[in-house]
């Protein structure tokens, strides 16, 4: 192409310096482009869904209770794992609401009977209190609390002193028996929604103590992406000293 | 002076108020924190005092005389805003991995930039994106529309920051949102006003170095405090985020606490760091097509490409980058460490629903850290604002009164006519910022990341094919800025749809496909595919167009 035309395209550069520079930009791009989109893609194609282990225990025990063959610990066992979903950050309220109605439900099948009135007033008493409080660490909200836990967490096979009992003591309604058909029909879709996770040998393996793959997109690609711009940068200064190529100024 | 010490000794305890009395994170008066505040953003406009700009030509021209480390600060400071300050640990505390296709897509794209432009812009000379428009384009239409594009970019992306300014003034006054948001942008316009011109070089390098010491201080307490590796937090949270995956029991950290007495636990909750997680509601697509659009809407961004105006050669332009890059990864690495431990922090249901956008303050007042640098914290939220803030309204009002008021409608304006209209955009800009603000959209970082969006869909192409492609001509410019802006409208008219409760045809299609945030992966292809189409079927460019682009910008 003849300089008169005056014409740019990337595609066609017309000197050395620009058919050089095209050549870094195009194989900079691919690695770019390679880095971000291809490694998401190749997450995606070896990803299975998984379920975490409170999935599995709650669905066998699930089906126990919908064939009308449950044990008392088949009750604890769906009571243990929806505590759990209900103690994830990304929970939905609506979807905690039912959870709530489902462990207090699977709550009074395996408590004594007489002893649930008992146990209701602990914790409307516990609800008021909360209304009530200025700090969380107020001594009576925090006996009523732990005495509740202490008559609860033991029936359903919950230790006292771990993370899932404290969960119990603020999830709990105080109508144990209430399971509303509706929420009954949500439960086994809320805890499927919570509890299966796309998982593969790049979530898995732990670099640095984090999961690979997200070191990979948190830490590792910003600093590929400084590279990057170090190596355009770096070429470029060369390729215009190699060839004497001053850059205009206004 | 002796009453000074006196007076600040006094305050000393109302400053230290622990957060552990308390059921909940807001409510109050924050004494400390907002001395702190008051303080910084006071020395924001002395240091603006100090190294004034004596006329627009030298607001313009003051990087000229820096180093390509201080312009990188500049760039970084510029570039740092509450979407990045605040918006990003709220992503990542919401939906987890998918909150990482922004981080991508807000770093990634600077690679684009540097390769595809910002040597060429510099060698091209033009100092705002309209005047690079109406040049390359030899069209007064298209300048003016690139002008109105600029100050609708502006004012997408000050609405997040308005949004970010709103909820710290909330936090530091324990007030209302709509209140606390009137209050912050009334106090931005007065900075703005004051401080506007002032906004050098200078002052954007300090303005980045507190912003980034009041984003890392209560890191290195955070995780020393809760037994992570603390010399390199951004390495160290990695542990934080397995634990998250894997649950902490009582037992595993006994001891430690957050400010509200629950202890230092999580159930096992690996959908904070599995990708694309169903519980999140976000898929594979969305995160490919957020980190897309982010990555062309930073190369196509009117505020970002003019701080390559303003340094001493291409070179500087293009190594300048580097180093902005690297400031601003420093506050990406950063960000997700607020969100894993933000995480664990309030775990307990008792901490109720958190406003995710706070989350980074809410992680240190969760963490116990002392109250005057949670103060300091919330202080550099605020700056980052701020700084991004003015630097919009200045460019906005910038295009209103130069760009339009100026060269289209009244050329013999005097100057002292000219500053009292673009103090009159500064005020309308304000208004409607507030305005939309208040409606409270959507995320700090969702509601920027229309404007990138916005950019990606008509900017871009522009920019793109002005430089590398002299085929590219003023009646292909038009039929890509009405195709991208035919997507943005489409989009956003199902955005405000979706929050006004109307059932449009195509709903959940589009609101999918074309989402708010992300509308350019499809949006900028097709603007380029437009300007491409008519242009070969359109009069070719003028052939001094094209003489200036082979002389000046590419030998």
């Amino acid at each position: 192409m003849e300089k008169e035309d005056y014409k740019i395209s990337f595609f066609k550069p017309t000197t050395q310096q620009a058919r050089k520079n095209r050549n870094l930009i195009i194989k900079l791009f691919v690695v770019w482009a390679v880095a971000i989109f291809g490694f998401q893609t190749l997450l995606k194609i070896i990803e299975k869904p998984v379920p975490e282990e409170a999935l599995i225990t709650f669905s066998s025990a699930w089906e126990n209770i919908e064939l009308g063959h449950a044990t008392q610990s088949d009750y604890q066992a769906i009571a243990q794992s929806m505590i759990q979903v209900m103690g994830k950050i990304t929970i939905k309220p609506d979807h905690y609401a039912a959870l709530k109605d489902g462990t207090g439900w699977a709550l009074s099948k395996v408590y004594p009977e007489d002893a649930l009135p008992a146990l209701e007033q602990d914790i409307r008493h516990l609800h008021e209190l909360r209304g009530q409080i200025t700090s969380l660490r107020d001594e009576a909200y925090l006996e009523t609390k732990e005495l509740i836990i202490s008559k609860a967490a033991p029936a359903l096979g919950i230790g006292e002193d771990t993370l899932l009992a404290q969960l119990l003591a603020i999830g709990l309604d105080d109508n144990l028996q209430r399971l509303s058909e509706e929420n009954r029909e949500k439960i086994p879709n809320i805890m499927g929604l919570y509890l299966t996770h796309n998982r593969s040998f790049l979530t898995d393996a732990v670099f640095l103590g984090f999961p690979f793959h997200y070191f990979y997109s948190a830490v590792f690609l910003l600093a590929f992406f400084i590279g990057l711009c170090w190596i355009y940068c770096y070429r470029t200064d060369k390729l215009h000293a190699k060839l004497n190529f001053l850059e205009q100024i206004d | 002076m002796k009453k000074l010490y006196i007076l600040i000794l006094s305050l000393i305890p109302l400053m230290a108020n622990a957060s552990n009395d308390v059921t909940q994170l807001e409510g109050s008066f924050k004494v400390g924190p907002a001395i702190i505040l008051i303080f910084i953003l006071s020395l924001f406009i002395l240091v603006g005092l100090l190294f004034r700009a004596k006329d627009t030509t030298d607001y313009y021209a003051a990087g000229r005389g820096i180093s390509r480390v201080g312009s990188g600060m500049a760039i970084a400071s510029n570039w740092m805003s509450a979407a990045s300050f605040l918006g990003m640990a709220a992503l990542m505390y919401g939906t987890g991995y998918h909150g990482l296709s922004y981080v991508v897509g807000w770093t990634g794209g600077y690679v684009l930039l540097l390769i595809l432009m910002a040597g060429q812009i510099r060698r091209y000379g033009k100092y705002t994106a309209a005047d690079f428009i109406g040049d390359r384009y030899y069209s007064k239409t298209l300048r003016t529309i690139g002008a109105v594009i600029a100050i609708l970019i502006s004012i997408a992306y000050a609405v997040g920051q308005f949004g970010g300014i709103g909820l710290m003034f909330r936090w530091v006054m324990g007030i209302e949102y709509n209140l606390a948001v009137i209050i912050g942008g009334s106090v931005v316009l007065a900075y703005t006003l004051i401080s506007g011109m002032l906004g050098v070089t200078k002052n954007m390098q300090i303005q980045y170095v507190i912003i980034i010491s009041s984003f890392m201080i209560p890191l290195f307490l955070l995780t020393f405090k809760f037994d992570y590796f603390w010399l390199v937090p951004q390495i160290g949270y990695g542990s934080a985020v397995q634990d998250i995956v894997e649950g902490i029991q009582i037992s595993e950290k006994s001891g430690l606490m957050n400010s509200l007495g629950h202890h230092f636990a999580i159930v096992p909750s690996p959908e904070y760091a599995m990708p694309w997680d169903p519980s999140t509601g976000q898929t594979f697509f969305q995160w490919m097509a957020i980190a897309f659009s982010l990555m062309i809407g930073t190369a196509g961004l009117p505020h970002v490409i003019q701080r390559f105006y303003v340094v001493p050669k291409a070179r500087d332009a293009r190594w300048s980058v580097v180093w902005g890059l690297f400031f601003i990864c420093l506050l990406y690495w950063s960000a997700p460490v607020y969100s894993a431990l933000g995480t664990i922090l309030s775990a307990n249901p008792e901490v109720g629903a958190l406003s995710p956008d706070a989350i980074v303050v809410y992680t240190a007042q969760l963490g116990d850290i002392n109250p005057l640098i949670v103060g300091l914290l919330a202080a550099g939220g605020v700056s980052a604002a701020f700084s991004t803030t003015s630097g919009l309204l200045v460019a906005g009002s910038s295009a209103f009164a130069h760009d339009l008021y100026v060269k289209v409608i009244n050329p013999m304006a005097r100057p002292k006519t000219q500053m009292k209209v673009a103090r009159i955009g500064t005020l309308l800009m304000a208004v409607i910022i507030t305005v939309i603000a208040m409606v409270d959209l959507a995320l700090i970082a969702q509601l920027v990341a229309i404007a990138f969006s916005m950019a990606g869909c008509t900017i871009f192409p522009l920019f793109l094919l002005g430089i590398w492609w002299s085929g590219s001509n003023r009646a292909g410019a038009k039929a890509g800025l009405i195709v991208g802006g035919i997507v943005t409208l489409i989009s956003l008219t199902y955005l405000v749809g979706a929050r006004a409760g109307w059932t449009l045809p195509y709903n959940d299609f589009i609101t999918y496909y074309l989402g708010a945030w992300y509308f350019a992966w499809i949006g900028a292809p097709l603007a380029i595919a437009a300007n491409i189409i008519v242009s070969k079927l359109t009069k070719e460019t003028p052939l001094e167009i094209r003489k200036f682009l082979i002389e000046k910008v590419h030998s």
